[in-house]
C-alpha cells in the first residue's frame, strides 16, 4: 500500500521542494522569490516533523520545526524589508533589470 | 554563571551587541551625535577586548584538559581544537576590524546597527564552531549568516549593495534550505542529532546508506554556499566587493572559513561511507583555484579582484583538507588550518587596506564610489603605510616569501606530495602554476601603487586616521613574522589538525 | 665563528635594506651612505668567510616536520659564489651612488638591491632545500621589483612581469623537484640528496633531475624560456649588471652545479643539459650579431655565456663551469656598468645614435674594451681562460658537432663584442651627443672590475683545491694553476679555438665595419621572436586570457542563473556519491 500517512507526507515533502526550487529558477520577480524561499521553509519544517516521527524522536522534530519557524521568519522579514529598498531605489522587482553587478 | 571559560567568549559579544545598539540610540539631548558616535565605538572595541580573557582561558584549559563540553540549557557546546583555533581567528580578525571601523564608519547612518550587527556575527560565528548538536550547527549558522546579510546591505542608500545583499540572502538561505533537508535525514536515520553519537547511530546495517549520502551531498552543497564552492559561489564577488570594507574582511577572512567549519562538522558525522569527501573537497578545491584565478584577471575594481582571490584560497585550503583526508596525512590538515589564519590575516589586510585607500581617497570626499585598480596609480606617495600593507597582503597571497602565504601554501605542498600519489601530484603542479598565475594580477597592482605619477584621486586624497593605520601595522607585521617564523603558530594548527583527523576517524 | 659570519653576510645586507629604508627619500645622501657601508661590509665578511670553508654546516635550527632543519653550509661552491655576490653587489652599489644621483623613490631602489644581495648569499648557502626555494623566490621577487623600478613605463612593468612569470614556472620545478625528493627521502637537506641519490627510485629520480633542469633553465634564462632576459634590461644597469648578468641568473647554473653528482648516471639528463646550453649559446649569440640596443646586446651575450656554463656542466666540466661562472661575472658586471656609465652620460640605449663616443669618455672605453676582450675570449684576460677550459672539456668529452658548434659560437662572440665595441665607441659620430665623463663612484668600481678582469684566473689553483677539498661528493679534479696553464697552452685546441676567435674578429673587420648597423635581413624574424619563443610567451597568455574572458560569462549576476548554479552542483555531487557507493 503506497499511500500510507507517513508516505504521503513525504510525497508532500518532495513536492514541495520541488516546487520551490524550480520556483526559484525561473520567478523573477523578488517578492515572489521571497515567497518561494517559504514554500521551500515549508517542505524543511514537514520534513523534520516526518523525521522525528520516523526516528521515534517526535519531541526532537517538533521543536526543531518550531526552531526553524522562528528563525525562517526571520530571513523573510529581512528579505522583504531588503526586496522593498529595492523598489526604491532600482524602481523595479524585476530580476534581470537589478542584475548590474556581473563578470 | 561562569564566564572565565568558552561560554563567555561566546556570550561577552552577544550581550554587548543590544547593549552597543541602545547606547546609540539614548534619546537624550545632553548626548550630541559625535558623542553618541564615539561612545559606540568606544563600547564596541571594549567588548571585543574584554573577550580575549575568556579567551586566553580556554586556551589554557584546552591545553591542560583537552576537549570541554557544556551544556548552557539546549544548547550544547563541545570545545576543541578546531573551536579554538577558529575562535581565535574571528576574534583576532573582529578586534582588528572593530578598530579600524572607528574611522571608516564615523558618521555613517546607523552606525550603532553597524557595531550591533558585527558584534553579534562574530560571537555567534564563535557560538557556531563549538556547536555539539546538528541542529544547534544550523542554528548559529542561520543567525550568524542573518546578521550578515543586513551587514552586506548595509549601505541602503546603494543600489548596487542592495543588489548585492539580496542576492546573497536568496542563494544562502536556499542553502540552508537544504542543509535542514539533510538533517531531516539525518535525523529520521539516525534518531539523534548529537554530532558524537550520530556516527555511531548510523554505522549500523538497519541504516539507508543512499539516504545518508543524499544528507552528505546536501551539507555539501548547502553549507558549500557560504563556503563559495564554484559553481555556489555567485553571491560571493558582489557581496564582498559591495560591503564596508571592514565587513569584506570579515566576509573574506573569517565567514568563509566558518562556513567550512560548518561544512566539515556536518560531514564528520557521515564519515565512513563510500567514497571519501577528501575526493569531493580535492575536486572542488581545483575547481575553485582555477576559477577564481581566471576571473580575478579580468576585474576593474579592487575589491571584486580580492572577492576572486578568495575563491582560489578557499580552493588551496580545500585541497589541503582533501589530502588529509583522502591520504590520511595530517600535514594536510595543519597546512590547510595554517592557510586558514593566514589567508585571514592576508585578506583581511588587503581588505582593511583598501578600506584605507577608499577612506582617504573617497570617503573623506563624501563620495562612496568604489575604488578602481586604476585609482591605485601612485597611491604610495600620499598612502605609504596602505600602500606597503597592501603590497604586502597581495605578494603573500601571491605566496612569495618571506611572508606568511608562502609558508602555508608550501605545508599544503608537502603533504600533497608525500601522498606519493601521482594524480595527487599533478594536481600539486597544477595549484602551484596557478599560483604563478595568481601573480599575474596580484603583481602588476603594486606595481602601480609605486608609480611616480599619482592618480588625481591620489592627489587629492585626504590623511589616514591612527585607528585605521594600526591594524595594518599589526597584520602587516604578521603577515611578515609568520612568514619567518612558521613555527609560531604550529601549536595552534597542529591542535586543530589532530582534531580534524580524528573527526574524520582517521 | 663560521655560523657568525655567515650569518652576518646574510643578515649585513638585510640590516642595510632596512637602514636604508628607515631612513626615507628625503635623506638622499643618508641612503648613498647606508647602502655603500652595509653592502661594503658584506663583501668584506664574504671574503673572510674564504677562511672557514667547510663541508659541514655552520648553522643548523630545526623547525618541525614540514620545513626540516634551517642550515648554512659554507662550502667552497656556496662561498665562491657569495663572494661574487656580495662584491659584485658593493661595486654594484657604489656605482649606484652616481647612476641613482636624484632619482626619486631611492628607498625603494637600495631596499631591493640589498634585500637581493642578502637572498642570493642565503640561496648559496642554504644547505636545506626548502631554504633554498625560499631564497630563489626572494631573489625573483627583487629582480622583479627592480625591472619595473621605472614603473610609469610600460616596458618596464611588462619586462617585469614577464620575468616574474617566467622565473616562477622555473620555481614550480625547483619546488616538484624538492617535494619529490622530500617524499621520498623524509629530509630537505641537500647532503642527504647528494648522499642517496643513487638509493632513491630511478623514476624518482629523473623528475627531480628534470625538475630541477626546468627550474635551472628559468632562472638562468636558458632555451627554451630566454626569452625574459633581454625584456628585463629596462632596469637600471647596476641591478642589470648584478642581478641579470654577475649573481641571479647564476642561480640555476649553481643548481645544476651542486646537483651534478646526484643526476649525472640520470639516463639522459647530462645529454640534455649538454644540448640546453648549446642551442642557448647559439640563439643567443646570433641574436646578438644583429641587437641595436647596447644592454639587449649585453644580455643576449650573458644567455650565450650562460649557455656556455650550462654546456660545460653537460660535458663533465662542473668546475671549469665555475671558473668560467667566476670570470663571467666579473667581465659581465664590468660590461654593463661600463654600459651604464655611457647610458647616463648620453641618455639613450640605441646602439644606432651612438657612436665615436670614445674620445669624450676615454676611461669607460678602455675599461670597456678590456670587458669586451676578456668577453671575446683574447688571452690573458680571465674570460679567455675559462672559456678555453670549457671547450677542451667539451672537446673531451661531449660530441664533436656540439664541440664544434659551441666553437662558431665563440666566432660570433668575438664578431659581436667587436660591433659593440665599434658601434659604442669608435667609427664616425651619428649623432652629436654630448657625453660628459664616468664620476668618481663610477670610476672606482668599474677600475676594480677592470682589475679584476686581468686577475681572477690566477686564483685558479686556490679555488679548485678549495672545492675539491670541501665537496668531496663532487670528485673534482685536482690542478694547479701551473698544470692548467701548461695543458690550455700546449693544447692545439686552444690555438685552433683563438683561431677561430680571431677570424670573428677579422670577418668584422673586413665585412661588418660597414654594415654593422644594416639589418639583419633573413634574421631579423627570428631574433625579434626570440626564434618563435617570443610568439609563444604570446600565444600562452592570450589563450589564458581568452579562456578568462569566456569563464566570465558564467557570472552572469543574474540569481535565477545563480540558483541554477546550486541546483546542478547538488545533481552533480548526489550523482558522483551514488555512483561511488
Amino acid at each position: 500500500m503506497i499511500f500510507t500517512p507517513l508516505n504521503i507526507i513525504l510525497f508532500g515533502v518532495v513536492g514541495l521542494l520541488g516546487v520551490g526550487l524550480y520556483g526559484l529558477l525561473i520567478t523573477r520577480n523578488l517578492i515572489k522569490v521571497v515567497m518561494v524561499l517559504q514554500i521551500l521553509i515549508k517542505a524543511v519544517i514537514l520534513a523534520l516533523v516526518l523525521a522525528g516521527k520516523l526516528s521515534g524522536h517526535l519531541g526532537l522534530g517538533q521543536s526543531t520545526a518550531a526552531t526553524v519557524i522562528v528563525a525562517d521568519t526571520i530571513v523573510a522579514v529581512v528579505g522583504l524589508a531588503l526586496a522593498v529598498q529595492v523598489r526604491r531605489r532600482f524602481g523595479t522587482l524585476d530580476v534581470p533589470r537589478i542584475s548590474t553587478l556581473r563578470g | 554563571m561562569e564566564l572565565l571559560n568558552f561560554t563567555g567568549l561566546i556570550i561577552i559579544p552577544l550581550v554587548s551587541s543590544p547593549v552597543v545598539y541602545l547606547a546609540g540610540r539614548l534619546g537624550t539631548r545632553e548626548i550630541t551625535l559625535r558623542g553618541r558616535s564615539y561612545l559606540v565605538r568606544v563600547a564596541a572595541f571594549l567588548a571585543l577586548l574584554a573577550a580575549w580573557v575568556p579567551f586566553a582561558a580556554s586556551v589554557r584549559t584546552l591545553f591542560l584538559d583537552g576537549t570541554q563540553e557544556f551544556n548552557v540549557s539546549t544548547i550544547w557546546l563541545r570545545v576543541d581544537g578546531i573551536s579554538l583555533f577558529m575562535a581565535g581567528c574571528v576574534l583576532l580578525l573582529g578586534t582588528l576590524v572593530i578598530l579600524f571601523s572607528g574611522s571608516y564608519m564615523a558618521g555613517e547612518v546607523g552606525e550603532e546597527k553597524y557595531y550591533a550587527m558585527l558584534l553579534a556575527m562574530i560571537g555567534l560565528m564563535i557560538g557556531l564552531v563549538a556547536a555539539g548538536d546538528l541542529f544547534n550547527l544550523w542554528v548559529w549558522f542561520e543567525a550568524m549568516a542573518i546578521s550578515s546579510y543586513l551587514l552586506v546591505a548595509f549601505y541602503r542608500e546603494q543600489s548596487a549593495s542592495l543588489e548585492a545583499g539580496m542576492k546573497y540572502l536568496v542563494q544562502s538561505a536556499a542553502g540552508s534550505v537544504l542543509v535542514l533537508m539533510g538533517i531531516a535525514i539525518v535525523l529520521a536515520q539516525a534518531g539523534t542529532l548529537d554530532m558524537a553519537q550520530i556516527t555511531e547511530a548510523v554505522s549500523g546495517s538497519a541504516v539507508n546508506r543512499l539516504a545518508l549520502l543524499g544528507a552528505g551531498a546536501l551539507f555539501m552543497i548547502g553549507f558549500g554556499v557560504k563556503v563559495a564552492l564554484v559553481p555556489l559561489h555567485t553571491w560571493l564577488p558582489d557581496a564582498h566587493s559591495q560591503a564596508p570594507s571592514g565587513i569584506s574582511a570579515m566576509l573574506s577572512g573569517a565567514v568563509i572559513e566558518i562556513g567550512l567549519i560548518a561544512m566539515l562538522r556536518a560531514l564528520a558525522t557521515l564519515t565512513g561511507f563510500a567514497l571519501s569527501w577528501g575526493i569531493l573537497l580535492m575536486g572542488f578545491g581545483a575547481l575553485n583555484i582555477l576559477y577564481g584565478n581566471l576571473l580575478a584577471l579580468r576585474q576593474t575594481f579592487v575589491k571584486r579582484l580580492l572577492a576572486y582571490s578568495s575563491l582560489s584560497h578557499v580552493g588551496y585550503i580545500l585541497l589541503g583538507l582533501g589530502i588529509a583526508l583522502s591520504a590520511g596525512i595530517e600535514l594536510g590538515a595543519q597546512g590547510a588550518f595554517f592557510h586558514v589564519f593566514n589567508h585571514m590575516l592576508m585578506k583581511g589586510l588587503a581588505f582593511l587596506a583598501v578600506g584605507a585607500l577608499m577612506y582617504g581617497m573617497f570617503l573623506q570626499n563624501g563620495s562612496h564610489r568604489a575604488l578602481k585598480i586604476e585609482h591605485l596609480a601612485g597611491a604610495a606617495q600620499k598612502y605609504p603605510l596602505a600602500a606597503l600593507a597592501f603590497s604586502l597582503a597581495l605578494l603573500g597571497l601571491g605566496g612569495l616569501p618571506p611572508l606568511a602565504g608562502f609558508m602555508s601554501k608550501w605545508q599544503i605542498f608537502v603533504a600533497g606530495f608525500q601522498t606519493q600519489n601521482a594524480w595527487i601530484i599533478v594536481l600539486m603542479i597544477f595549484m602551484a602554476l596557478n599560483s604563478v598565475l595568481s601573480l599575474g594580477y596580484y603583481a602588476p597592482l603594486v606595481n602601480l601603487m609605486y608609480r611616480r605619477e599619482a592618480s588625481p584621486k591620489v592627489a587629492a586624497g585626504k590623511p589616514l586616521t591612527w585607528t585605521i593605520a594600526l591594524p595594518l601595522i599589526v597584520m602587516s607585521l604578521g603577515v611578515i613574522v609568520l612568514g619567518f617564523f612558521p613555527g609560531l603558530m604550529d601549536w595552534f594548527t597542529v591542535a586543530a589538525g589532530r582534531q580534524f583527523m580524528q573527526m574524520f576517524g582517521k | 665563528m663560521a655560523g657568525i659570519i655567515v650569518a652576518l653576510v646574510i643578515v649585513l645586507p638585510w640590516a642595510g635594506a632596512l637602514a636604508v629604508w628607515l631612513a626615507r627619500n628625503k635623506h638622499a645622501r643618508l641612503q648613498h651612505a647606508l647602502a655603500v657601508l652595509f653592502s661594503v661590509l658584506t663583501a668584506i665578511v664574504s671574503l673572510v668567510l674564504f677562511l672557514f670553508a667547510d663541508t659541514e654546516p655552520a648553522i643548523r635550527i630545526p623547525l618541525g616536520k614540514a620545513f626540516g632543519d634551517l642550515t648554512f653550509v659554507p662550502d667552497g661552491l656556496a662561498v665562491l659564489l657569495t663572494a661574487i655576490a656580495a662584491v659584485i653587489g658593493s661595486l654594484a652599489v657604489i656605482f649606484s651612488v652616481d647612476y641613482m644621483h636624484g632619482d626619486a623613490q631611492l628607498g625603494r631602489y637600495y631596499f631591493l638591491v640589498l634585500f637581493f644581495i642578502g637572498a642570493m648569499t642565503g640561496l648559496v648557502l642554504s644547505g636545506n632545500l626548502l631554504f633554498t626555494f625560499f631564497f630563489w623566490e626572494i631573489t625573483a621577487l627583487c629582480s622583479y621589483g627592480l625591472i619595473s623600478f621605472y614603473n610609469d613605463d610600460p616596458k618596464a612593468v611588462a619586462g617585469g612581469i614577464k620575468a616574474l612569470i617566467i622565473t616562477q614556472v622555473g620555481g614550480v620545478g625547483l619546488l616538484a623537484g624538492t617535494l619529490i625528493a622530500f617524499a621520498n627521502l623524509g629530509s630537505f637537506q641537500i647532503a642527504d640528496l647528494l648522499a642517496k641519490a643513487s638509493a632513491l627510485p630511478a623514476m624518482a629520480l629523473a623528475w627531480i633531475a628534470f625538475s630541477f633542469l626546468v627550474a635551472a633553465a628559468a632562472k638562468s634564462a636558458q632555451f627554451p624560456f630566454h626569452t625574459w632576459l633581454p625584456d628585463a634590461m629596462e632596469a637600471p644597469t647596476p641591478v642589470s649588471a648584478l642581478i641579470h648578468a654577475a649573481t641571479m641568473v647564476n642561480a640555476g647554473i649553481y643548481l645544476l652545479a651542486r646537483f651534478y653528482p646526484a643526476f649525472e648516471a640520470v639516463p639522459g639528463w647530462r645529454m640534455s643539459v649538454l644540448l640546453v646550453g648549446l642551442v642557448s649559446a647559439l640563439i643567443a649569440a646570433v641574436s646578438a650579431l644583429i641587437a641595436t640596443d647596447l644592454k639587449r646586446a649585453l644580455a643576449y651575450s650573458t644567455v650565450s655565456q650562460l649557455g656556455y656554463m650550462v654546456y660545460a656542466i653537460g660535458a663533465e666540466g662542473v668546475f671549469a663551469s665555475q671558473f668560467h661562472l667566476l670570470s663571467h661575472a666579473v667581465f659581465k658586471a664590468l660590461l654593463f656598468l661600463a654600459a651604464g656609465a655611457v647610458i647616463h652620460s648620453v641618455g639613450t640605449r640605441d646602439m644606432r645614435r651612438m657612436g665615436a663616443l670614445g674620445r669624450q669618455m676615454p676611461f669607460v672605453r678602455n675599461v670597456f674594451i678590456v670587458g669586451a676582450l676578456a668577453l671575446a675570449g683574447i688571452p690573458i684576460l680571465n674570460g679567455f681562460w675559462s672559456k678555453e677550459l670549457i671547450l677542451e672539456i667539451g672537446l673531451e668529452h661531449s660530441p664533436l658537432w656540439a664541440y664544434a658548434l659551441m666553437l662558431t659560437g665563440a666566432g660570433l662572440t668575438a664578431f659581436y663584442t667587436l660591433r659593440m665595441v665599434w658601434l659604442v665607441f669608435f667609427g664616425e659620430e651619428r649623432e652629436p651627443l654630448h657625453a660628459h665623463a664616468a664620476g668618481l663612484a663610477m670610476k672606482v668600481s668599474l677600475g676594480i672590475l677592470a682589475a679584476g678582469t686581468f686577475i681572477t684566473w690566477l686564483f685558479f689553483g686556490g679555488l679548485n683545491g678549495l672545492l675539491a677539498s670541501t665537496l668531496p661528493i663532487h670528485e673534482l679534479e685536482r690542478e694547479t694553476l701551473l698544470e692548467v696553464l701548461t695543458a690550455i697552452l700546449s693544447a692545439p685546441a686552444t690555438w685552433f679555438a683563438l683561431l677561430i676567435v680571431a677570424l670573428g674578429c677579422g670577418l668584422f673587420w673586413l665585412l661588418g665595419r660597414k654594415s654593422a648597423l644594416a639589418q639583419g635581413g633573413w634574421l631579423d624574424p627570428f631574433v625579434e621572436t626570440s626564434f618563435g619563443f617570443e610568439s609563444l610567451n604570446r600565444w600562452i597568455v592570450q589563450v589564458t586570457y581568452q579562456v578568462a574572458e569566456r569563464f566570465s560569462v558564467t557570472q552572469t549576476g543574474e540569481l535565477n542563473w545563480n540558483i541554477l548554479g546550486i541546483v546542478s552542483a547538488l545533481l552533480v555531487v548526489l550523482v558522483v556519491l551514488w555512483l561511488g557507493a
